[in-house]
């Protein structure tokens, strides 16, 4: 369908344009129907080109009743077909539209307009001057004119007929500014009446004024425009020049014609480009102005000399800047303690505000590296719960080391006094015993049945000091909290979190919501926690097969709150279980072997009980701490 | 009957050595064991006296030993050598029904007398079942009838009564209430009212 709508457009555009032809040939100076042909081209792609050969081959027989043989228009028709398709090859290779947006594409494109048209009219001039319908002597002048008017047709019609679909968009345009179109239209007219009106020998003197138009068009509306009003001015040429006497030969015109669309079309892009980039650094900046607005921290951009040139919403909140329009305080009075040197950088500093207040502020800074507006791009942010949140957390360590301190020299504590009070125990026996066997020879002398009473209190108090000290780390400091369980176990995580990395470890946190709070000594019940994962991070790091986990799951069982901590390492070797809750009973080459001691001594006197089991779910180790639920039970208590 | 024995369980040597001294002196029989599991291995019923364990030990401890004696059915009053600040355990145990304890190093004084009690409590015990179990000997003696007899007896009633209520003649109830206290080992009617409490249950049966 668009074959044959070419065909007939072509055919119909060559006999418009059939005007001073040589001797009766397709040689003229005006060719719009290459420039159709052309656009036809590089609109459905080269492979159409042998369309254009017949466009070409009928035009030759409709339009000019040539007296060349049909085999010779035959290959004429050919030449034009197959040189136009190797340009549209040729220019295809980069984005359509480009000979209009950016020079280098309309160089390109003017360039292999000219070099295509220079191979066309020299191939056709010889093919008619070897068969003979050309006299030699004509041949090249013919080439000049079928150049001239090829690149003329071209450059005028191409990129306007490949910009067609854009119609609408320039129609708003020029409907916008209409008076201005009406002023250059004007111009055009009134120049080109001053070339033919003016009864003048030399009229081309008089077509360089047409170039003053035709920059203003370009400059205003870039290479379509140019190219419309050239391609106007063109029309108006060829239908005053039609009806003078004598003829002028519209030859020479067209060499001035092809500079004035070569001028049009470079400048027009040269313009269409730079309007290009205005819209591209506009949509920049926009979206830079939505990043700072929407960006969490505080942005300032700070000029070389320390003056503050932008500030974004959070950063006027943040430094209590209200009053958007004053100008900003310079930097060294929000952050008086930076000094921008090294080309980017972090630091933790002290921000200051407006009101003289100061806050702590993490700040990360970077150079702009931009001729036009050099500087520094600062972004703050306000580090004041970040830092309370850590000194709490090294708080919390803090206590939870001094708890676990306490809780190993009470158990040292125990196993000693247990150990000692054996021998003191079989040590007061004996001299008890010696009290009796000496009571025969207390006649004697007094002092044997004195001596040995003595030695009985002197072995007391030896069992009361050991008495005093295990007091002292066991008496009654277990405090009674709602314990967050959730809360409890996430600080475990953070304790062990290094270990599980190095180990490549996983530790799952279970916690069911009704049994999610407890009543209990927080602190103890951590250091319990603590030390049952710590203990499965150890198994696991000396676990041969893959996959290491560990899962804390809290579940009630009846009117208990059961905690578990169960791990996929080996388990409890069975040799291993008999003393496994007993103190200095250890297998790690650098362990104390108090870890589950403590566990124990610390559960049984929240009230409960630490036993171990082979694991259900993962089926290595299984720690089960059993607490009484003494929340649920005081609030029976208190029902009954 | 053997002689009442303090039986002393303990891991320790030196303690079990001194302990065993001294008790001796004290003019207390003692035996020794140094686990929980050698003393359940060697016991036998007819021991007489009292358990004294230490209750932390390797192996079964001493809170353990007590559970099993109890599962057992053993009678023996148990006594708990502690150490100091036990406090959870002890509460389990005595609770569970252990006789005292004692805190190491205990003091010797202190020692015997929980012994003697302890001795002295096991025998009373022990004197307590004997009885029952011969008055339920001498009571498996009688026949039904004689039963009967005692229950009504026991009740209060008349002799004449009696008779009326198992269809017998008065002069046989005076034959079966004679052969019945013979069989009871009573002088007196008031003897036997005071073992009735335990005939009762029988003519229930009956």
């Amino acid at each position: 369908m668009h074959a044959l709508a070419f065909v007939l457009g072509y055919v119909a555009v060559d006999w418009v344009s059939f005007i001073q032809p040589v001797l009766k040939l397709g040689i003229t100076p005006w060719n719009p129907q290459t420039g159709v042909a052309l656009a036809y081209l590089l609109w459905r792609g080269p492979k159409w080109a042998p369309v254009v050969a017949v466009g070409a081959f009928m035009a030759e027989v409709v339009v000019r009743d040539s007296p060349a043989p049909t085999l010779v228009l035959a290959a004429s028709s050919a030449l034009i077909a197959l040189v136009y398709g190797g340009l549209a090859h040729f220019l295809a290779a980069r984005p359509a539209g480009e000979e209009t947006r950016v020079l280098s594409g309309a160089v390109r494109f003017a360039a292999g307009v000219v070099v295509a048209s220079l191979m066309v009219s020299g191939g056709y001039v010889a093919l008619f001057t070897v068969s003979g319908v050309l006299p030699d002597e004509l041949a090249i002048e013919s080439i000049a004119q079928y150049w001239v008017g090829d690149v003329n047709g071209i450059l005028m019609l191409t990129p306007l007929m490949l910009a067609a679909a854009d119609w609408r968009q320039g129609w708003r345009s020029v409907r916008a500014r209409w008076t201005e179109v009406l002023a250059q239209a004007a111009l055009v007219a009134l120049f080109v009446w001053l070339i033919f009106g003016l009864q003048v020998s030399d009229r081309l003197r008089f077509f360089y004024p047409l170039f003053v138009p035709i920059i203003w068009i370009a400059a205003r509306w870039g290479a379509k425009g140019a190219m419309l009003g050239a391609l106007a001015i063109q029309v108006g040429l060829v239908v005053a020049i039609e009806d003078l006497n004598p003829v002028t030969p519209l030859i020479e015109l067209q060499f001035l014609m092809v500079t004035l669309c070569s001028t049009g079309l470079l400048l027009g892009t040269v313009v269409t480009e730079r309007a290009n980039a205005l819209a591209r650094v506009a949509a920049g900046e926009a979206e830079l102005r939505a990043l700072l607005a929407a960006a969490p921290d505080a942005v300032i951009t700070v000029s070389p000399g320390g003056g503050v040139i932008t500030t974004n919403a959070v950063a006027r909140h943040l430094f209590a800047l209200d009053d958007e329009s004053a100008a900003p305080p310079p930097l060294h009075e929000l952050l008086p303690e930076v000094s921008l040197r090294a080309p980017e950088g972090r630091r933790s500093v002290a921000g200051v505000r407006r009101d003289g207040s100061s806050f702590p502020a993490e700040i990360a800074w970077a150079q702009l590296e931009s001729p036009a507006q050099p500087g520094w791009l600062v972004i703050v942010r306000d580090a004041t719960e970040r830092q309370r949140a850590q000194a709490e957390a090294r708080e919390r360590d803090r206590i939870l080391a001094r708890a676990m301190r306490f809780a190993v020299a009470g158990e040292l504590a125990s196993a000693l006094a247990h150990e000692l009070n054996q021998p003191i125990t079989a040590l007061v026996s004996y001299l008890r015993a010696s009290e009796i066997l000496a009571a025969p020879l207390a006649g004697q002398d007094g002092r044997l049945d004195a001596t040995l009473g003595k030695a009985v209190r002197e072995a007391m108090r030896a069992s009361d000091v050991l008495r005093r000290l295990r007091d002292f780390y066991q008496g009654g400091k277990q405090a009674s909290d709602d314990v967050d369980i959730r809360a409890c176990c996430a600080s475990v995580a953070r304790a062990v979190d290094a270990r599980l990395q190095a180990v490549g470890a996983v530790l799952e946190v279970d916690v069911a919501a009704d049994v999610a709070t407890l009543r209990a000594d927080g602190t103890h019940l951590e250091i319990v926690l603590y030390n049952l994962v710590s203990n499965a991070v150890d198994a696991l790091a000396v676990k041969q097969s893959a996959g290491r986990r560990i899962a804390i799951r809290v579940r009630g069982e009846h009117d208990r709150t059961v905690l578990s901590v169960e791990d996929d390492g080996d388990g409890v070797a069975p040799e291993a279980l008999a003393g496994l809750f007993e103190p200095f009973n250890t297998t790690k080459p650098d362990g104390m072997g108090l870890g589950l001691a403590i566990s124990r001594s610390l559960v049984a006197a929240l009230g409960g009980e630490l036993t171990y089991e082979r694991g259900a779910r993962l089926g290595g180790a299984c720690f089960r701490v059993a607490l009484a639920r003494q929340a649920s039970a005081a609030a029976a208590d208190t029902g009954t | 009957m053997l002689e009442p024995t303090i039986f002393l369980v303990d891991d320790d040597a030196s303690v079990r050595d001194s302990v065993a001294l001294l008790l001796s002196l004290k003019g207390l029989r003692s035996q020794l064991f140094a686990s929980a599991e050698d003393f359940l291995g060697t016991y036998r019923p007819e021991w007489r006296g009292c358990l004294l364990t230490d209750l932390r030990m390797s192996g079964m401890s001493g809170l353990e030993l007590q559970q099993q004696l109890v599962e057992r059915k053993v009678s023996l009053p148990v006594i708990l050598l502690t150490a100091h600040g036990d406090v959870a355990t002890t509460r389990a145990a005595m609770k569970a029904g252990a006789f005292d304890f004692l805190e190491k190093p205990f003091d010797d004084a202190v020692l015997v007398d929980v012994l003697q009690n302890a001795i002295a409590h096991d025998a009373a015990a022990h004197k307590q079942a004997f009885e029952s179990a011969r008055q339920r000997h001498r009571i498996e003696r009688l026949t039904p009838r004689e039963r009967e007899v005692v229950a009504l007896v026991s009740r209060g009633l008349p002799n004449r009564e009696i008779a009326l209520a198992l269809d017998i003649s008065p002069r046989t109830v005076e034959v079966y209430k004679a052969r019945m206290m013979e069989k009871l080992d009573c002088r007196t009617l008031a003897d036997v009212l005071r073992i009735a409490p335990q005939l009762e249950i029988d003519t229930d049966d009956a």
